[in-house]
């Protein structure tokens, strides 16, 4: 079965396109913050080079985060037009088992640690196993001190990755037996996410387009779009927003 | 794509897929010939972003995420096409939201690229003005078209579909924030315009003689300072009733409306005036703008409700005549938050 992957949770945008033969063409841009543009023509020019028609694809992977929102969703709202349009399954893929996974021929504990932002990481844990990593802990976001003390508790020796562990590698300098990933590894890739959903695809482990949610793993600012700038919208009195006179 | 080729296509058949993702609803619809509405379909948000008392960025993106996909499909369902008939794809991509926008311009670009079919990305402020003509196709050029939403307040002149011109428009708040920020004052529900359309009802417009800024000068507007008269009478004489101040409130918004909309009118020599955007639903301004633009021998177009505000029927048929004048828009088509008319 062809798969289209879709991976644009991070500062990068990517896609790929394979099978059972594994990948056969992929492309990534690192415009960061310019996913829209970049991504549907990216698709376009994958399946050309891999000389296959659109209508050939049997399932569509996408990175569903943890990631930066606004690129996650143009990513996770792609996938699931292209699915919808085709009329096939969306193999959601998380972007901290992507990271894990290239670096799975290790007898280590894998920290996938991505930067989420203020000062924030999302990460989770894993340990190899026979063709590919498992994944030991919920995917969380926290400070970097909160996940240092968190990988400090473990026994054993750690291997971070990620834009996360890269940006504050000097937080986590201070772990004994732990190593940061500085080359090449640092962002989810479309490649590891065909590969990786094609295992899944052999297993029929996927879901309908509307079934497909980002990981957001954090709240929404509930901040108004008309910010109370001038202070002239009255005092605010409890959640509802309701507020004046009474 | 294929090369786009209007010689080759039936474009007063073409039936195209409008998208709308600026604000807060989330909104597919197929218009046919860039004329007739097959179907429109509209998931308001508004229960979501009440508890917030406004309208919340991220709150909104999240919710288009998870509506756009079955929104569409029922869009096309109700108007009775395959996926495959759909003969382009419009999708708004400016001015509003930036994270909302990105869903609905994303969703767009990824169907028309598997249907093998034109996108075409649509100004959101040039699909409210085809409202006007969607619900009154008879409607006679030129036209002024006075647009009033929450976020916009413009004052437009239509010489023909495509062709626009600014009179004017507001200098700080759009008139529905005005609504929403009063109403929240008030203690009234979220959102502000119908909250106030129905206090208003039983309260006495000439209560309180609210200041109209600028009436007596051109065609740009202003709200802040109506909205902070409001609330300095509230605190001046907490004892007044809501009703009453509501009711004054309205008077004075659609007094200044009406009064530059006509002047408006009579400095182009428009044939007729035309509402558009949520705050045209409200009661009030659309019996003055009955009653005044008559009296001054214009045509005057009432969209209904539903077409007045965010809806993708609009979308469509702001699309079907982007792609006829100046063909598809091209795939690394991004969004546009700030873009004007
Ligand atoms: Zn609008």
């Amino acid at each position: 079965m062809l798969i289209l992957g879709i991976e644009s949770a991070t500062a990068q945008v990517g896609c790929a396109v394979g099978g059972h033969e594994g990948v056969l063409a992929s492309a990534h841009s690192s415009r960061s913050r310019r996913h829209a543009e970049s991504l549907t023509p990216s698709i376009e020019f994958v399946c050309r080079q891999a000389r296959i028609e659109l209508a050939e694809l049997g399932a569509v992977a996408v990175d569903v985060g943890p990631g930066l929102f606004t690129g996650l969703r143009v990513g996770v709202a792609t996938a699931k037009a292209v699915a919808q349009a085709l009329r096939v399954p969306v193999i959601p893929i998380s972007s901290l088992d992507l990271l894990a996974y290239p670096i799975r021929f290790t007898d280590r504990l894998i920290a996938a640690v991505i930067d989420a932002r203020r000062g924030e990481l999302f990460s989770a844990l894993y340990r190899s196993v026979p063709g590919g990593v498992q994944r030991i802990t919920e995917p969380r976001v926290s400070t970097p001190d909160d996940l240092r003390a968190e990988l400090q508790a473990q026994s054993g020796d750690l291997l971070l990755v990620g834009d996360g562990a890269v940006r504050y590698r000097d937080d986590f300098r201070s772990l004994v037996r732990a190593e940061v990933v500085t080359h090449g590894l640092t962002a989810p890739s479309a490649r590891d996410l065909v590969l990786l959903a094609h295992h899944q695809a052999l297993r029929e482990e996927w879901v309908q387009p509307w079934d497909v949610t980002p990981t957001y793993l954090r709240k929404p600012d509930a901040e108004i779009s008309w910010a109370t700038r001038d202070g002239v919208a009255g005092p605010r009195s409890g959640p509802d927003g309701r507020s004046g006179p009474g | 794509m294929t090369v786009w080729d209007p010689e080759a296509v039936d474009l007063d058949a073409l039936p195209v897929l409008g998208i709308e993702t600026s604000c807060d609803e989330t909104a597919a619809a197929v218009v046919v010939g860039g004329r007739r509405v097959r179907s429109s379909v509209v998931s308001s948000q508004v229960d979501i972003h009440a508890r917030y008392g406004g309208v919340v960025p991220e709150v909104a993106s999240r919710a288009h995420v998870e509506l756009l996909t079955p929104v569409i499909a029922q869009s096309l369902v109700e108007a009775g096409l395959a996926d495959r008939e759909v003969g382009a794809v419009a999708a708004t991509y400016g001015p509003g939201l930036v994270g909302a926008l990105l869903v609905g311009v994303a969703t767009a670009k990824a169907l028309a690229l598997v249907w093998d079919v034109p996108f075409v990305a649509v100004n959101h402020l040039e699909a409210h003005l085809h409202a006007a003509l969607l619900d009154d196709p008879d409607v006679e050029l030129p036209v002024v078209v006075l647009l009033v939403s929450g976020g916009h307040t413009l004052l437009v002149a239509m010489d023909a579909p495509g062709s626009y011109e600014v009179l004017g428009g507001t200098l700080d708040d759009a008139a529905g924030e005005a609504f929403d920020k009063v109403a929240r004052y008030l203690g009234l529900a979220y959102p502000g315009g119908p909250a106030i359309d129905a206090a208003a009802t039983e309260g006495d417009p000439e209560a309180i003689a609210f200041p109209r800024a600028m009436i007596d000068e051109g065609l740009d507007l202003s709200f802040s300072g109506l909205k902070t008269a409001v609330i300095n009478h509230v605190r001046r004489h907490p004892d007044v009733a809501t009703v009453d101040v509501a009711a004054s409130f309205q008077a004075a918004v659609v007094d200044v409306l009406m009064v530059k909309a006509l002047r408006a009118a009579e400095q182009t020599g428009a044939k007729g005036l035309c509402l558009g955007g949520g705050v045209a639903a409200n009661s009030l301004l659309r019996a003055e703008a009955v009653r005044r633009g008559e009296a001054a021998g214009l045509r005057v177009s009432l969209p209904s409700p539903a077409m007045c505000t965010d809806n993708a029927a609009m979308v469509a048929a702001a699309g079907w005549h982007r792609l006829v004048t100046d063909g598809p828009s091209p795939l690394d088509t991004g969004a546009v938050p700030g873009l004007s008319l």
